[in-house]
């Protein structure tokens, strides 16, 4: 038995279709995929917020530290 | 055993660590996924009763059951946070709150979407739908206390002391099932032979989705801990030498 045999839709269109439950079935997996992808990257953006925030404030760190230090 | 105990306490072991072990964690997640995602939709065989709709088993199920390990896991940092102060327990209570509620939130709704059709109804006060409901809000009202708190070692005292009461709801939504008969049906019983009610091509896939939502669980919350570390971490050299170095 090969692997297309045993997949449970004879067309694209029933696949589609999900017997009558299209909505139900496509919505939970578009919720899913929705989920996925704003929990991975959303951590990552604020990973680099984060990085970049700091760079700023160790350039403004050594900004004052000198103008300190020529006064 | 204690100098590891200290030393995992350390934000900077765990921050070095989870780098190593991030590919590790992700690369078995997405594989998962695929082989799972793929199996649910193509390969399962429609159930007698419930049709193509047993599809969203495969998210629900994941969803639903790794949804209960938050409080536990929140109340276990928070008594480390209470006892021993450990630094790093409150930043994974801290990140795990907001966490939990999104998947809170995606076990109700596929829940509610699953039982609009089966069940004939959106939402039912049922036992394990109303329990589970209860969890979302304890979540959201941990998430509050902690913002509402200006002081942060008050406030990691007072949600680790939430986080530990709110595993009473856990036992209520794990036995909600058994105590209140309603619509909500009992956990299934899964066996390897072929008589059993759920034959293998049936939950094969569903621990296989089981295994890459717990995966993914992982991953997400330690990238939140991560970001937490770099935050409450930021004066201390080896951040700084970390953010030149990007």
């Amino acid at each position: 038995m090969t692997m297309i045999e045993i997949i449970q839709f004879s067309s694209l269109g029933e696949f589609f279709d999900m017997g009558g439950y299209a909505f139900n079935v496509w919505s939970v997996y578009a919720l899913f995929f929705l989920f996925f992808f704003i929990n991975l990257y959303f951590p990552l953006l604020k990973r680099k917020q984060i990085i970049r925030e700091q760079k700023r404030r160790s350039i403004v760190n050594k900004e004052t530290a000198t103008e300190i230090s020529s006064s | 055993m204690w100098l590891w105990f200290s030393k995992l306490g350390s934000p900077k072991w765990f921050y070095e660590l989870s780098g190593r072990w991030l590919p590790w964690l992700v690369i078995p997640m997405a594989l998962l996924l695929v082989v799972g995602i793929v199996w649910a939709l193509l390969f399962v065989p429609p159930d007698y009763q419930q049709g193509e709709t047993i599809r969203i088993m495969y998210i629900h199920v994941p969803f639903a059951s790794i949804s209960l390990a938050f409080f536990p896991l929140m109340a276990v940092a928070g008594t480390i946070t209470l006892v021993w102060k450990m630094k790093l327990a409150d930043m994974v209570a801290k990140v795990a709150a907001p966490l939990g509620a999104w998947f809170t939130a995606l076990a109700l709704m596929s829940g509610s979407i699953w039982g609009s059709d089966i069940w004939g109804t959106w939402w039912i006060w049922d036992g394990r739908l109303t329990s589970m409901l209860l969890q979302f809000f304890l979540l959201i009202g941990v998430i509050s206390l902690r913002s509402a708190l200006e002081d942060s070692d008050a406030a990691a005292k007072a949600c680790a002391v939430l986080s530990i009461v709110g595993c009473i709801n856990v036992f209520v939504i794990k036995y909600s099932v058994e105590w209140w008969n309603t619509l909500h049906q009992p956990a299934s019983s899964f066996s390897l032979s072929d008589e059993a009610p759920n034959p293998p091509e049936v939950w094969v896939p569903l621990v296989i989705m089981i295994i890459a939502i717990y995966l993914f669980f992982a991953v997400s919350l330690i990238l939140s801990t991560r970001n937490e570390i770099l935050e409450r971490e930021r004066r201390a050299q080896w951040v700084q030498d970390l953010v030149e170095a990007q």
